[in-house]
């Protein structure tokens, strides 16, 4: 609660999200409390409309205007959530940076890819574009993609090379934390793996924070630290990933479990 | 947002009545509604409520049957032009009391055709030939009156510069007369050269999309050039050809303007083929014929209604443009010609903004409600955008 | 490249049958054209003369090669109305139609697209409301009654701009002579613009509000981009390529209100040239000056095409336009 555990941690309290579209609210998330540490993998887990999303937006404040967002977000004693669109600017992907949900349609459509992260390096890093060519190259080469790809459209690349250019493109900056929604919930079960793996390898490897959203509760207590179960909204249950998931205390939390494995078996 | 629902559909509801008024009134015509053409009063006469101090056109009768005069209080200023015609019996005589005097116009028997600017009948009544008759007959405010003493009978015109609803044009046309039939105009050949237009879209896109390959491919470069072809330069050239009359102008609008819904019917009639149904249709022996009209045009329909009721508005601004530039029959009074005409003629000229006003915003006007209208039948057309839109009410309304 | 030449191909397509409606349109024309052109007393030796003069005796497969020819090496024959080369008389309204029709496009579309994208940022603005308002004016207005008011009002009652013509009668002399040509085209461009930016504005702000939901934008926010890069780099830029296509499309429409806009202002175009040589039958002109009204839409096109390939990466690569 007091500021001096904010360094090197994301600390959410009490955080409230409701959306307000044409006269109806939508409360989609209620009064979560959770943090990421720097250095940690932080599952957050939930069936669709669960709110781990909003949660997930809300902490960059990217969610649509509009919406009410209480509670605080804290990093480094700043509160996040207090502040406006241009001072958040600065904490956006310098410090805070995002793997978004299946990364079709992310990439600017007119832009190579190599321009996406020239662009955030020498508009952050005012670093010139000939020297952000060659950090892009390494950049997508530390992601597992060859560097000549960055001259490549977005619409030339497959699912599973956008998903890997989008963590690349997260990375640009070397942010603290990074925040990834279902990275690759839209890629078939073998690419999926490689691009975990790949995030998990860069994120201990950098001593980053990460918070990982996802609705596959099993894989996710294979990768993170600590796991987070939301249910409308809410925080049905959290703790250590291999308590939470080896021994769920909430009938919810083993739903999910139970949701998965059978689907496993199916598979 | 219950209201903003009940203003949207207000606003529907207004544009259909708006458009059932403007179809009776073009139905009803001009005549009926006490509306003469031809020429009615003097050239760019005001409307009758813009200026009191302006005389109407007034006509004076008195005849030996029904009495011997005629009462007028006058309160405007002189008139511009006044006459007398009629027939007069021997002996007789044509009396204008004024309430400074009282004149004899004349008791030469037989026809009477006097205009008061004429310098015989100045004389005749002892005014100098240079001198104003209005000024002389029409001195004051005050009572007047014409009266005849012994058989025949006369009627007095007194043109005061001032006329009906709209006042006239450049011609001294009754322009409520022109506008009623103006709209007249601009209905038929809206509706009949979209109609047309529709029909070619239809049986072009039909068969377009259903033959495939050469005849699609050459419908739709014909298409493609003919929307790239500015087409009003044609339009004008064809006019100025094949000549001006109403329903060639219909069948000129209707050859250069199916080109949109024939790309919209080659877009469906695909989709529809290919569907499963439609294969269906083909597996069990089903002609050609018999699917493209009994399954292919009625699943059509519905947008083509939208699309004649948005083509619209295109027809009625081609044709307004024609005869706006003088290439359609000058007979025939169209707002176009309205225009075209009040702009020949100097109408702004003489400040008579209400010859150029009525037409123009006539044209808007029915432009904006067939939008209006072709807006909804497309919604309630596409099930996509209704389904959209009716979310979007959803979201508003709870 | 093979996307280059299909469009280079289209064009030659509508420019091909151009050639061919204007060809067949003044020779379907009712009756002989040489009794619509000369005196009915001529005697029919000098009618035969007039007929092998103008190439009407030959076949018509021979009269449309020689016709084409003509037409591309802008020999248009004699006007019937001045007896001077038809192109001589162009030559010199090509140019005011040009400086009419050119800045009446630029400025509508920027104008449009400044507005429409401010719109589409603040939706539910009374800005908004206005774009929404002029799209639907400039669809259902007639270009002509609008320019009738503004020079009733900006002519005749308030005596601001000239109530016609191209240039005063006779020119001020020297630097003056631009004024004077900026000070007629004035009001003419301010009405085309006037009638052209409500289109554009609407088509902008509902591909805005479109691509603004999309999730590359939100990226964009997400990378800590300022707002007018996010906006006009990210959300605008990528809507170009459907901009080009609206852009493409109005020309004919632009081409067209040339003709009225200067019969509005009695202007010395190419348009009124048409209108006038229409109107007096005088078909040499009328042709010519409707081929270079087409051609001048084809170029555009053209240059639309090139500029359409410039933008898209998805055409540049596989030549295929969505």
């Amino acid at each position: 609660m007091s500021n001096q555990n904010d360094a090197g941690k994301i600390t959410i309290e009490r955080l409230s999200v409701t959306y307000c579209s044409g006269g109806r609210t939508t409360r989609a998330v209620r009064g979560c409390s959770f943090g990421i540490p720097k250095g940690g993998i932080v599952g957050l887990v939930g069936e669709s409309g669960s709110g781990k999303t909003s949660a997930l937006m809300a902490i960059p404040g990217l969610l649509p205007t509009g919406t009410l967002v209480t509670g605080r977000v804290s990093c480094d004693g700043t509160n996040l959530a207090e502040l406006k669109e241009e001072e958040l600017a600065a904490w956006r992907w310098r410090r805070i940076a995002l793997v978004p949900q299946g990364a079709m349609n992310s990439f600017t459509p007119h832009l190579t890819i190599g321009r996406h992260i020239t662009e955030v390096l020498s508009h952050h890093l005012k670093m010139p574009i000939k020297a952000g060519r060659e950090r892009a190259a390494e950049l997508l080469e530390t992601s597992g993609l060859d560097g000549f790809l960055q001259a490549r459209y977005p619409h030339e690349l497959s699912g599973g090379q956008k998903q890997r250019a989008a963590l690349a493109l997260a990375l640009a900056c070397e942010p603290d934390f990074l925040l990834a929604d279902e990275p690759t919930t839209a890629l078939d079960v073998i690419t999926q793996k490689e691009v975990l793996d790949t995030i998990v390898k860069i994120v201990r490897g950098r001593g980053m924070g990460l918070l990982l959203v996802t609705h596959d509760l099993p894989l996710a207590a294979g990768i993170c630290d600590e796991l987070i179960v939301m249910k409308d909204g809410e925080i049905a249950e959290s703790g250590p990933a291999r308590q939470v998931s080896g021994n769920p205390q909430q009938p919810y939390t083993k739903l999910l479990i139970d949701a998965i494995r059978e689907m496993d078996v199916a598979r | 947002m219950k209201k903003a629902e009940k203003i949207k559909n207000a606003k529907r509801l207004m544009s259909v009545l708006s458009l059932a008024l403007l179809a009776a009134l073009a139905a009803i015509g001009s005549t009926p509604l006490g509306l003469k053409d031809g020429q009615v009063a003097p050239p760019y006469s005001k409307p009758h409520w813009l200026d009191s101090k302006v005389a109407s056109t007034i006509e004076l009768r008195v005849s030996s049957s029904d009495g011997d005069s005629a009462a007028l209080s006058w309160v405007y200023s002189p008139p511009l032009r006044v006459w007398l015609t009629g027939t007069l019996g021997a002996g007789s005589a044509v009396r204008w009391d004024t309430p400074s005097g009282d004149f004899t116009l004349t008791r030469e028997p037989g026809e009477i055709d006097l205009d008061f600017r004429d310098i015989p009948f100045k004389r005749a009544l002892g005014i100098s030939p240079f001198h104003d008759m209005a000024h002389a007959l029409f001195p004051s405010r005050g009572e007047y009156a014409l009266s005849l003493a012994g058989s025949g009978d006369a009627v007095m015109r007194i043109e005061g510069g001032r006329w009906g609803l709209l006042g006239t044009d450049h011609r001294g046309r009754d322009v409520a007369a022109l506008f009623v039939m103006g709209l007249r105009v601009s209905l038929i050949v809206g509706i009949a050269a979209t109609l047309i237009a529709t029909l070619l879209g239809l049986s072009l896109g039909l068969l377009s999309g259903y033959a495939g390959g050469l005849t699609d491919a050459l419908i739709m470069r014909a298409v493609d050039v003919l929307l790239s072809i500015p087409t009003l330069p044609i339009l004008m050239v064809i006019a100025g050809i094949w000549g001006k009359d109403l329903w060639s102008l219909v069948v000129i609008l209707s050859i250069f303007s199916w080109m949109g819904t024939a790309r919209t019917v080659r877009a469906m009639t695909l989709s529809l083929r290919d569907s499963s149904w439609v294969e269906g249709l083909r597996a069990i022996g089903a002609p050609r014929g018999y699917i493209l009209f009994r399954h292919l045009v009625p699943e059509t329909l519905p947008l083509l209604l939208a699309n004649v009721a948005l083509g619209v508005p295109g027809s009625i601004l081609a044709e307004a443009g024609l005869s706006f530039l003088g290439l359609s029959d000058p007979r025939l009074p169209s707002w176009g010609r309205m225009l075209h005409d009040a702009h020949m003629f100097g109408a702004f000229t003489s400040g008579a903004w209400w010859s150029i006003l009525p037409a123009g915003i006539g044209i808007s006007f029915i432009c904006l409600i067939f939008m209006d209208i072709g807006h909804k039948l497309e919604e309630m057309a596409d099930p996509r955008l209704a389904a959209l839109t009716k979310r979007k009410t959803i979201e508003e309304t709870s | 490249m093979t996307a280059a030449l299909k469009r280079a191909g289209a064009s030659a397509a509508v420019l091909a049958a151009v050639l061919a409606l204007n060809f067949f349109l003044f020779r379907i024309m009712p009756g002989d054209p040489i009794t619509g052109i000369v005196d009915p007393r001529f005697s029919p030796e000098a009618k035969a003369q007039l007929a092998a003069q103008w190439g009407l005796d030959r076949p018509m497969s021979e009269q449309f090669a020689v016709y084409v020819k003509e037409m591309l090496s802008f020999r248009f024959g004699l006007s019937m109305m001045t007896g001077a080369p038809v192109w001589d008389e162009l030559k010199r309204r090509v140019p005011n139609t040009v400086a009419l029709l050119l800045p009446a496009l630029a400025l509508s579309s920027a104008l449009g697209i400044w507005l429409g994208v401010k719109a589409a940022l603040n939706r539910g603005s009374a800005l908004e409301s206005a774009v929404l308002l002029s799209g639907a004016v400039s669809f259902s207005f007639p270009s002509f009654f609008v320019q009738l008011l503004l020079l009733m009002c900006f002519a005749y009652y308030w005596r601001l701009f000239p109530l016609s013509g191209t240039t005063s009668i006779p020119p001020p002399p020297g630097g003056m002579a631009i004024l004077d040509y900026l000070w007629h085209l004035a009001l003419p461009l301010f009405s085309l613009v006037v009638m052209g930016f409500g289109g554009f504005a609407l088509y902008i702000r509902n591909m805005m509000v479109k691509a603004l939901g999309e999730e590359y934008v939100l990226m964009a926010r997400a990378r800590g981009l300022p707002f007018r890069r996010v906006v006009w780099n990210h959300a605008f830029r990528s809507m170009l390529p459907p901009v080009l296509t609206i852009l493409l499309l109005s020309l004919p429409g632009v081409v067209s209100g040339a003709v009225i806009t200067e019969t509005v202002f009695s202007m010395n175009g190419v348009g009124r040239f048409l209108l006038e040589a229409t109107n007096s039958h005088d078909y040499p002109s009328a042709g010519a000056a409707f081929f270079l009204l087409a051609l001048l839409t084809v170029g555009c096109n053209l240059l639309a095409d090139v500029a359409y390939v410039l933008v898209d990466p998805r055409a540049r690569r596989t030549g295929a336009r969505d």
